[in-house]
């Protein structure tokens, strides 16, 4: 179960970083956004395997029997320590796909503006424009310092 | 050793984030807002200076004196103990570097207030900025790496926000960069601290020094503990800007409003700096990991000063000049970090506190002389000292620059001494040599900056430009001159009383060199000792125990 999780895991980065090295803007975000799922995966992946090793030792059918939540009700006690699921890599990752999800949505608001404004979302494109800093007018008119965008 | 616990610590967090979301409602009304996060920044300031005047005594003071713990406060989230619960550490650097970050955010606050127009303020500007801080001061407080990595995606939403603030053309242009290089940089974190935690068993900062330092006492550190660490390397330098990773910075702050651009560059810099010292001080450099990743931290420090200074005296834009001493700076305190002695500590510590002021300070100050002359380029200024106005703005940016190239009376000084004089070992030579040189082009580099927009030949077209019509647009607002003069005055002041700050700069470096005390702190705490006890008992039913066990 853990190689599965490694080779999706290293298909995921692995197209993440060609994204990553494309020259428009929308590949470039949709790398990042992968690499975050990458990255969930591969904390999912340091959590250990889902099976009990106790299992695959004895060479039952692994997967049968699968670790239990790290839950105890009010009359059952927790189950033992070798068939319990760690359940903070669970709470990381739930904390990061949160965040990720909050990232993602701002930076496709901010290509969305950054098109509108410029007119384009090419990295090359963008980085000539940068040359001329010409302030857009209600920058000016709100008496605001000019940018010194001069490279 | 007495109880640690001091739970008002976390008033430095709850603050902001009360503050900030009283602001949300408030957004139209930007003089209540405006007092609102005056208020906050006052608080954070205060609180912090109170906090560490009570630090040196703080835990010595009891019967059983033990005293191991001295100097440092630690408030558990929850009251759950050390390994489970989430920890918010103040210590001596942790002080320092509250207190000159909520010193430079009520400085520049201040300053926006005059120079952000209000319809940019309105655009949630103090919210942003009370989140700002908030991310900034927890990751200053925080004990705990995931925790760690929440206030820094809590800093970078809110600086993103920041960052596209007005929203004009040349700064949407950067502002990909940034984001999508913290975007990045987070990802990398969060693999880091799930790596960690997988190898360890644990995101405590104070239980990660503990176990990694019996570890390597065995030579038992599980494998790819230094590709662990030089994950950290990358995340943390990203944000600090050291070398190969700064390319982000000089484009993306000169195109901010200089009062965004001066909170940026005076305090997230340094929070990058400031876990970089944290962390390698307590776990990454234990055993053999610090014989590669010492050398790679080193050559950083030497490369982002040696490329930074001849960046500050190639650029033409005093923007992007003052952007490259930053940088200088950031070359300066991590050699400081890596050097890892009690003195080289102190003077990283003292020179990080300066430097947050300083810099922020000139940039404000280039606010100001942008004001004036309706450029940042220096080829469009010259000679206004011959402006009457202008010599007290001459004589803060020359003072700033003193600082920043550290000759004696400034505030510069102590922290560039301490590093240097510590860094002339047998191991660090070069980088030294390095350091020392670069003292030298920053001389330079600052001498040429003042010389050519201060003394150097008036600017012709100035002159046939005239411009006395728009004399109203030129007259800076009481709050802009405030928040610049302020900052000098604070970088004036840290260097002619620097003894306060010296002593607190000394304690911090003792306390990360010595990883002692903030694991006692933390994971000794009087406080739990029943609790710890009963789960060593009952290891067997109890849960706690057992989630920890099982990752050893």
């Amino acid at each position: 179960m853990t190689f599965v999780l490694a080779v999706c895991v290293a298909v995921c980065f692995g197209v993440s970083v060609y994204l990553l090295l494309g020259r428009e803007l929308k590949g470039v975000a949709m790398g990042v956004f992968l690499i975050g799922h990458a990255a969930n995966l591969s904390i999912l992946a340091m959590s250990g395997s889902p099976v009990p090793e106790t299992d695959e030792a004895h060479g039952q059918t692994a997967g049968a029997l699968l670790k239990e939540a790290p839950l105890s009700s009010y009359n059952t006690p927790s189950p033992a320590l070798d068939t319990m699921v760690d359940p903070l890599p669970q709470a990381l990752i739930l904390t990061a796909i949160v965040i990720g999800f909050a990232v993602m949505g701002f930076l496709l608001t901010l290509l969305v503006i950054t098109a509108r404004s410029t007119g384009t979302l090419e990295l090359s494109e963008l980085a000539k424009d940068a040359g001329d800093p010409p302030p857009t007018p209600d920058r000016d008119a709100a008496g605001l310092t000019p940018a010194g965008g001069g490279a | 050793m007495s109880d640690p616990t001091n739970n008002w610590i976390v008033l430095m967090a709850v603050v902001p984030v009360v503050m900030g979301l009283l602001c949300v409602p408030l957004v139209n009304h930007h003089v209540a807002c405006r007092i609102i996060s005056q208020a906050s920044f006052l608080t954070t300031f205060i609180v912090a200076v109170v906090l560490l005047s009570q630090l040196d005594t703080w835990g010595n003071d009891s019967s059983g004196g033990g005293g191991t713990s001295g100097g440092v406060m630690v408030s558990q989230m929850g009251d759950w103990a050390a390994p489970y619960g989430i920890t918010l550490v103040f210590d001596s650097l942790s002080g320092l570097m509250l207190a000159a970050a909520s010193l430079v955010a009520f400085c520049t606050t201040l300053h926006a207030v005059g120079s952000l127009p209000v319809r940019t303020e309105r655009r949630y500007f103090h919210p942003l900025v009370n989140f700002l801080m908030l991310g900034v001061n927890l990751s200053f407080l925080t004990g705990d790496l995931f925790n760690l990595f929440v206030a820094f995606e809590i800093m970078l939403m809110a600086s993103y926000g920041l960052l596209v603030i007005g929203g004009g053309k040349a700064q949407l242009r950067q502002a990909y960069k940034y984001v999508l290089m913290n975007l990045l940089a987070s990802s990398i974190f969060v693999i880091a601290a799930g790596m960690a935690y997988g190898m360890l068993g644990t995101l405590n900062m104070a239980d990660l020094a503990r176990i990694t330092t019996e570890l390597a006492a065995k030579d038992e550190l599980p494998v790819g503990f230094t590709a662990l660490g030089l994950l950290f390397l990358f995340v943390f330098t990203l944000k600090a800007g050291v070398f190969p990773l700064w390319f982000w910075l000089p484009d993306t702050y000169p195109t901010l409003p200089i009062s965004i651009a001066a909170l940026f560059g005076g305090i997230l810099t340094k929070v990058g700096l400031y876990a970089t010292a944290r962390t390698f001080s307590l776990v990454f450099l234990a055993g053999s990991a610090a014989e590669i990743l010492v050398p790679v931290i080193a050559v950083g420090a030497a490369l982002t000063m040696f490329v930074a200074v001849l960046g500050a005296l190639a650029y033409t834009s005093v923007r992007r000049v003052l952007s490259m001493m930053l940088l200088v700076g950031v070359g300066y305190s991590l050699f400081g970090i890596v050097v890892m002695s009690d003195g080289s500590l102190q003077g990283a510590a003292f020179y990080m506190a300066q430097s947050m002021v300083v810099m922020a300070g000139l940039l404000l100050c280039c606010g100001l002389v942008e004001r004036k002359t309706g450029t940042d380029d220096v080829g469009g200024m010259g000679a206004l000292l011959q402006q009457p106005k202008l010599i007290g703005l001459g004589v803060m940016i020359f003072v700033g620059l003193l600082s920043v190239v550290g000759l004696p009376p400034t505030s510069g000084f102590y922290g560039k001494l301490l590093i240097i004089r510590e860094g002339l070992t047998e191991q660090f030579w070069l980088v030294g040599a390095v350091a020392l040189l670069v003292g030298g082009l920053t001389l330079l580099a600052a001498l040429r900056l003042w010389g050519t927009t201060f003394w150097g030949p008036p600017e012709v077209s100035q002159a046939t430009a005239g411009s006395d019509e728009s004399d109203e647009s030129k007259r800076a607002p009481i709050t802009e001159w405030a928040g610049a003069t302020l900052l000098v005055f604070a970088s004036l002041a840290i260097g002619f009383v620097a003894e306060p700050v010296m002593s607190t700069a000394a304690r911090a470096g003792q306390q990360l060199a010595d990883r002692g005390a903030y694991v006692d702190a933390v994971l000794h705490n009087p406080r739990y000792a029943v609790e710890t006890k009963v789960d060593k008992t009952q290891k067997d039913t109890g849960y706690a125990g057992k989630a920890q066990e099982a990752h050893h």
